[in-house]
């Protein structure tokens, strides 16, 4: 039973989650082009540098979190790059890329410290979330998110970290081609779970890492992660 | 609720639906950061008065009939169905906000707070539940609109009296014609409001400009857009665009109310002729030479509060300043201000209801940054700013003066 289970995670559900993260963006983005536009426009004076300049300034650096509350900003900004490295890292694990390797390290740059300031972040939005006046904006969504992603990273980190560091990885040294393989597998859609991966002692965090990647894929478009696109649009709207 | 209001509601917020509305609606991490950034808040800290606060009550709906997951598993996303007490929130949400937009500069997708109590007003509109207030003098300002010929002789008659009040105030030998109407092909056509002071002061200012305007039939104010009945705020909006059309002007002049100045300017998409405020044209007299002013005529401290509307809806910040700066002898600045400005509490409409005790409340900020400022006076250039600041120097016994910047200019040209 817990055999098929784990074949179910991390073959079908995995082409579920990407399937449903596509799909469900490619759904969004259309309701709202199909969606009728506003004759006017949204403006907000001043409008500081150009169009484009200005609306990948305000999206990506979020400088009205940092005159707000600049602690706060810290860790969004920390959050969000850590994410992009870790986007990165899972890229290396599907195949060799020259313009991450640009710096040369082993597979997922910075050696850990990337997947503890997500878990760090995370931890903290969570209980930010149980302060005044946070607690009372706060919907059950917005906890379960954090709790999904706290642990993805979790489970992410513990896989990384035993790898690289502790005797118990250094005894059962994972090759990366042991996922490469898997994950090659399934772009290729000729999935296959090798026993490279079902004998790893660690093989019950990995499914459970891919279990929560899934469900946080799942979610990203229709819940409140779409922010991460629709900030462009709202954006925009605001320089227009 | 029955269920056929039920649906009728579901069909107002599908209405509302357009590409902003989907997108703001989505948006939200409710991080908290616009939390305390309202001066309603400020003023009244509860939840309800925040603006991520007001959002969610229209989001618990919206979730409840338009997505999957608020249908099946409502307490996810908090979703709830309309009841009594929901619209009730609702209309607490929406017409205690000014509309200001403080809060969308402060949130960090820019969520127009606004934009989706549009969706509460309308939904009030719908049940029933809108302020009467609003809904006559939006219906009146329709009828006027349908009928504006049975008004004309009417207004003809009054503006005739004003133009012996320009005469006096810009010296004229005669008052005929200094307030023109229905001239086909002027470069202006002015909007003013329902009171004499809104025309004489303008109309003292385009003469001494020697310039060539025509006054408007109608009032600029919308009070379809206070009210949220987006038919009527159109069709409002649209007497007088379709006025402009029928003269041939080539620029309307929107008198000092922040709203009917940024309606037209941003939110009516693109028109045949060029939409103004009154400020940025009296700036315009002076830097071309047509218009002089007494200088250093204001001789106690003076301060210039920024109607949300004309600053950080309007982008208007600079002209308004010079303005002032040159008839003050102690000009001083507000803090924060332009785009950071506390909204004075009047906005949206609010003036017109009966809530004078909530609006001295979500004052506060304001009283509190002209206070600091040192200021005995207080100039602006909206209506409804006027009128809140006067509430809020009576209701905390500030004994501040408020001055419009129209009257101020009007009163000391240099003839
Ligand atoms: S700042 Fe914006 S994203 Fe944050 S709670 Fe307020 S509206 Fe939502
Ligand atoms: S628009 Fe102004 S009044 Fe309305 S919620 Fe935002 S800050 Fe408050």
């Amino acid at each position: 039973m817990l055999g098929y289970l784990s074949y179910f995670i991390l073959i079908p559900m995995v082409y579920i989650a990407f399937a449903t993260l596509i799909f469900g963006l490619i759904y969004k983005f259309y309701i709202i082009w199909k969606a009728p536009a506003p004759a006017g426009t949204g403006a907000i004076f001043p409008k500081k540098g150009s169009k484009v300049s200005g609306l990948i300034y305000d999206a990506m650096l979020v400088p009205m979190a940092y005159t707000k509350q600049k602690g706060f900003w810290f860790i969004i900004m920390f959050f969000h790059i850590a994410f992009f490295f870790l986007f990165l890292g899972h890229l290396e694990l599907i195949a060799d890329f020259k313009f991450i390797q640009i710096i040369p390290h082993r597979i997922f740059l910075g050696g850990g410290l990337v997947g503890i300031i997500l878990m760090l972040a995370t931890l903290y939005f969570l209980f930010r979330r149980f302060g005044t006046p946070y607690r009372e904006i706060s919907i059950p969504e917005d906890f379960v998110i954090l709790l999904v992603l706290f642990f993805c990273i979790l489970f992410g980190s513990i896989l990384h970290l035993a790898e690289r560091y502790s005797d118990w990885g250094a005894v059962l040294r994972v090759d990366a081609n042991v996922y490469r393989n898997w994950l090659q597998s399934l772009i290729w859609f000729k999935p296959q779970l090798s026993y490279t991966i079902t004998e790893l002692s660690h093989f019950t965090i990995l499914v459970l890492h891919v279990l929560f990647a899934n469900i946080f894929l799942m979610m990203f478009p229709f819940s409140k992660m779409i922010h991460s696109v629709f900030t462009f649009l709202a954006h925009y709207r605001k320089r227009n | 609720m029955e269920r056929e209001k039920v649906l009728e509601l579901k069909q107002v917020i599908g209405k509302k639906l357009n590409r902003p509305m989907l997108y703001y609606l989505d948006l939200c991490t409710r991080c908290g950061l616009c939390y305390d950034t309202c001066h309603v808040y400020q003023g009244i800290p509860k939840k309800e008065y925040s603006p991520v606060g007001r959002a969610e009550v229209v989001r618990r709906v919206f979730r409840k009939y338009f997505k999957p997951a608020g249908k099946f598993f409502p307490w996810w996303g908090d979703a709830h169905e309309f009841d009594e007490n929901l619209m009730e929130e609702l209309r607490e949400a929406a017409f205690s906000c000014t509309g200001c937009r403080r809060c969308t500069m402060f949130c960090p997708f820019g969520i127009d707070m606004p934009y989706i109590l549009g969706i509460a007003k309308e939904l009030l509109i719908a049940y029933g539940n809108a302020p009467e207030e609003l809904v006559m003098l939006a219906d009146s300002a329709v009828e006027k609109g349908k009928s504006i010929d049975m008004f004309k002789e009417g207004f003809r008659g009054v503006i005739k009296d004003l133009e012996q009040e320009v005469q006096k105030l810009i010296g004229a030998s005669s008052s005929d014609g200094l307030i023109p109407m229905d001239k086909k092909g002027a470069n202006i056509l002015f909007v003013g409001l329902s009171g004499a002071h809104s025309i004489i002061y303008p109309a003292a200012i385009f003469n001494a400009a020697k310039e060539d305007w025509t006054l408007s039939y109608f009032e600029a104010v919308n009070f379809g857009y206070f009210a949220g009945d987006s038919e009527k705020s159109n069709f409002i909006a649209n007497r007088i665009i379709n006025e402009a059309k029928a003269l041939g002007v080539k620029e309307i002049v929107i008198v000092e109310c922040g709203t009917a100045y940024r309606i037209p300017k941003f939110l009516m998409g693109p028109l045949p002729f060029k939409v103004s405020s009154i400020v940025e044209v009296i700036y315009r007299y002076i830097k071309e030479g047509r218009i002089k002013i007494k200088q250093g005529i204001v001789s106690e401290p003076v301060t210039w509060h920024d109607p949300c509307q004309l600053g950080r809806n309007g982008g208007i910040y600079e002209q308004p300043r010079e303005i002032l700066q040159i008839m003050a002898n102690d000009y001083r600045e507000m803090n924060p201000n332009c785009e950071y400005n506390w909204c004075c509490g009047g906005g949206g409409g609010l003036v017109a209801l009966d809530n004078e005790e909530f609006r001295i409340k979500s004052g506060k900020p304001k009283k509190e940054q002209i206070e600091k400022s040192g200021a005995t006076m207080v100039v602006t250039a909206c209506e409804n700013c006027h009128l809140q600041l006067s509430t809020i120097s009576q209701g905390y016994n500030m004994g501040v003066k408020v001055e419009s910047l129209t009257k101020l200019v009007g009163e000391n040209l240099i003839i």
